[in-house]
């Protein structure tokens, strides 16, 4: 009898053993916006992550990686934290990633350093967002990383007199902050600095007062959209004929370019990811998109974020296993090192933030289409905040 | 001296897209009493449609007197169809639905483009820069002036000299008399809607550049739309053309002079301006 009972207890616990090294789930929470007037934001990390799966399968190591999709519906700081408590608590998601906005990221800061969730964003591009918690690891970019390049390279180049025209908002001061920094180093004048209301949608007033400056080029942010359009529109009409260069940061992406038109040629862009880079990783994003989600799918800054960001959970899941500690994670993650489609990039152990490659570059018209040529490369900036600002 | 020429052709074409666009809803309001929270949504459907056309290659002249007249007509259908049970419904009602109307049309074309904005592109003869003498200057927003001013013109033209104009101006005034005198004030209001609505349509097209088309359009412009009915008095043709001018002249003004504050130079302007004129500039008789 008591080797019966033996048994069947020896027998019971090896087969409980053995349902645990079976294949797990792993559940990824993706916050991002899929409907409203930023659904675009939403959409490009979907399709990248699909994409991903298309090129790495779904599962690592026959463990299964299960993406849930949450829709924060625009920048909703209370939203997105109620969100990222539901995956946390009820799904029990073992990453979180997504953010397309910065007050979004920032609301689940604590709750994440609480509950030790892995977070990587895909967007949100503040400097000081990846402070906010030790479990933030940022693969997009930040504002000061894309805007010094640009600065820099001005004043070696002909461009002495500046005017700065932002959105009066916080990736706009950014912008302008580090702009105005880095250009005065390099001995250039700011001749003013202007910041526009967020909800303007006609430029003409404030282009000119730029003109009346006579500068060599403007500077310019704007939160993408309509604001964009005819920001570029404005500036081809009233400053361009003048003479004045267009020097932006994201303005000029490629998705954008058939909305704003002939306008955008000649306009300078400042950016961490060109679209028409020749990597085979590039070739490939960019076919997989349009095989599967139709001709006009252009990559942008949003796609590659995801695509590398689903890299680095993946990694982390073929190093660790699917049952893996968050502080071994958050090691893993912020020494990785890898080829994405923008070229080489690397995780800042120190400040878990993105190192990449900055590329300036210039609309053209090629083949009846508007794309980005990149004429300059600087190579592997980190985040110039952050240096600035230990 | 140069900037200030511009800034104030800047204004004043703003004041005209403004203007063609907030004319239909003032005489509606005036009119028919009616709130109509929708009327931006009539201008954003005749600014798509004409986008569409123009992208399809149909012929820009062609293209923007057809979106008019389907603008015109879907005030037509809506009229039939939804305002007319909510004359008698009292205020709250036509609120709220004229509101669900609008978020109806922004759900319906962002399904249809997507929430990106459509452009509308302008043929090559309206395009470009014509020499003032001072500065080069967009031909297009001359050309927005000019049709602002024909438009003007002949708005008053029917509306002060015609019979037509003579009925409405009656029915606006008192419609309880004007019906005891035989004016068939109901076969007005549709009249007067649809050719509001057709307006809007135009508006919406033209004004293309300055307001750009996306689906929020609807609402985000609305506040500008009532701001210019307000200040310029219900029921008011005048007032609309005055209000719609002046604003806009003062918010170009503002965002050259003051940029940081732009925004609130306006609505500042609007709390003023109503302090002194609650009713509007030429306010309706039946207030007075």
């Amino acid at each position: 009898m008591r080797i019966w009972s033996t048994g069947l207890c020896a027998g019971a616990a090896l087969l409980a053993l053995n349902g645990m090294a079976a294949a797990d789930i792993v559940k990824v929470g993706v916050i991002g916006v899929f409907s409203g007037g930023f659904a675009r934001w939403g959409e490009q990390f979907k399709q990248a992550i699909e994409v991903y799966q298309k090129h790495n399968g779904d599962s690592v190591n026959g463990h299964k990686i299960e993406i849930l999709y949450r829709d924060a519906g625009g920048p909703d700081p209370a939203k997105a934290r109620q969100l990222a408590e539901e995956l946390i608590l009820r799904e029990k998601v073992q990453f979180l990633a997504g953010f397309a906005f910065t007050p979004n990221a920032l609301s689940v800061a604590q709750l994440i350093t609480e509950a030790k969730v892995p977070t990587v964003i895909f967007n949100a591009a503040t400097a000081s967002v990846t402070r906010r918690s030790p479990y933030f690891v940022r693969v997009s970019f930040t504002l000061p990383q894309d805007t010094a390049p640009v600065a820099e390279w001005a004043p070696k180049n002909g461009i002495k007199k500046v005017v700065t025209l932002v959105s009066d908002y916080a990736p706009g001061h950014d912008a302008e902050i580090q702009f105005l920094k880095t250009f005065k180093e390099g001995g250039g004048e700011i001749a003013e600095s202007i910041r526009v209301p967020l909800s303007t949608t006609d430029f003409a007033p404030f282009f000119e007062r730029v003109l009346n400056q006579k500068p060599d080029a403007m500077f310019m942010f704007g939160p993408g959209g309509p604001a964009s359009v005819s920001m570029i529109n404005t500036w081809a009409s009233r400053l361009k004929p003048a003479g004045i260069q267009l020097l932006t940061t994201n303005e000029t992406q490629e998705i954008d370019l058939p909305r704003i038109g002939k306008a955008a040629i000649d306009a300078i862009g400042s950016s961490h990811y060109t679209e028409t880079l020749d990597n085979p990783l590039n070739k490939k994003l960019r076919s997989d998109l349009v095989a599967m989600f139709g001709n006009d799918r252009i990559p942008d800054t949003a796609t590659v974020s995801a695509y590398d960001g689903m890299h680095l959970i993946y990694q982390v899941i073929a190093k660790l296993g699917p049952k893996f500690n968050p502080d071994d994670a958050m090691k893993v993650m912020s020494e990785m090192k890898f080829d994405s489609p923008r070229g080489p990039i690397m995780i800042d152990p120190k400040t878990r933030d993105i190192v990449q490659n900055v590329y300036l570059r210039r609309v053209k018209e090629q083949g009846g289409r508007l794309v980005n040529e990149n004429f300059h490369t600087v190579p592997m900036v980190k985040d110039p905040w952050k240096e600035a600002n230990p | 001296m140069t900037s200030a020429i511009v800034i104030l052709l800047d204004g004043i074409a703003y004041g005209m897209v403004l203007f063609i666009i907030s004319v239909g809803l003032t005489v509606t309001m005036g009119l028919m009493r009616v709130v109509n929270l929708a009327h931006g949504g009539f201008a954003m459907a005749g600014g798509y449609l004409a986008a569409v056309m123009v992208v399809a290659g149909v012929p820009f002249i062609v293209a923007v007197i057809a979106a008019t007249a389907a603008a015109g007509l879907l005030g037509a259908l809506c009229e039939l169809t939804i305002f007319r049970p909510l004359y008698r419904k009292g205020e709250l009602a036509q609120v709220l639905m004229t509101f669900g109307l609008t978020f109806v049309m922004i759900a319906a074309l962002t399904a249809m483009f997507g929430t990106d904005i459509k452009r509308l592109p302008v043929p090559d003869w309206l395009g470009g820069l014509v020499d003032l003498g001072i500065r080069p200057y967009p031909t297009y927003r001359l050309f927005l002036i000019a049709v602002g001013l024909i438009l003007a013109l002949a708005l008053w033209l029917i509306i002060d000299r015609s019979l037509y104009g003579a009925k409405l101006r009656a029915a606006v005034d008192n419609p309880r008399i004007a019906r005891a005198v035989g004016i068939d004030v109901n076969k007005l209001f549709t009249i007067t809607f649809v050719g509001g609505c057709a307006l809007a349509g135009f508006g919406g097209i033209v004004g293309a550049e300055m307001l750009p088309l996306e689906p929020f359009y609807a609402l985000r412009y609305l506040v500008l739309f009532l701001v210019v009915v307000a200040v310029g008095g219900h029921g008011s043709f005048k007032g609309s053309f005055f209000a719609a001018l002046t604003l806009g002249i003062i918010d170009t003004a503002g965002k050259y002079i003051w940029p940081e504050i732009s925004a609130f130079i306006m609505f500042t302007l609007v709390f003023v301006l109503l302090l002194w004129r609650p009713y509007g500039l030429i306010p309706p008789k039946a207030a007075a």
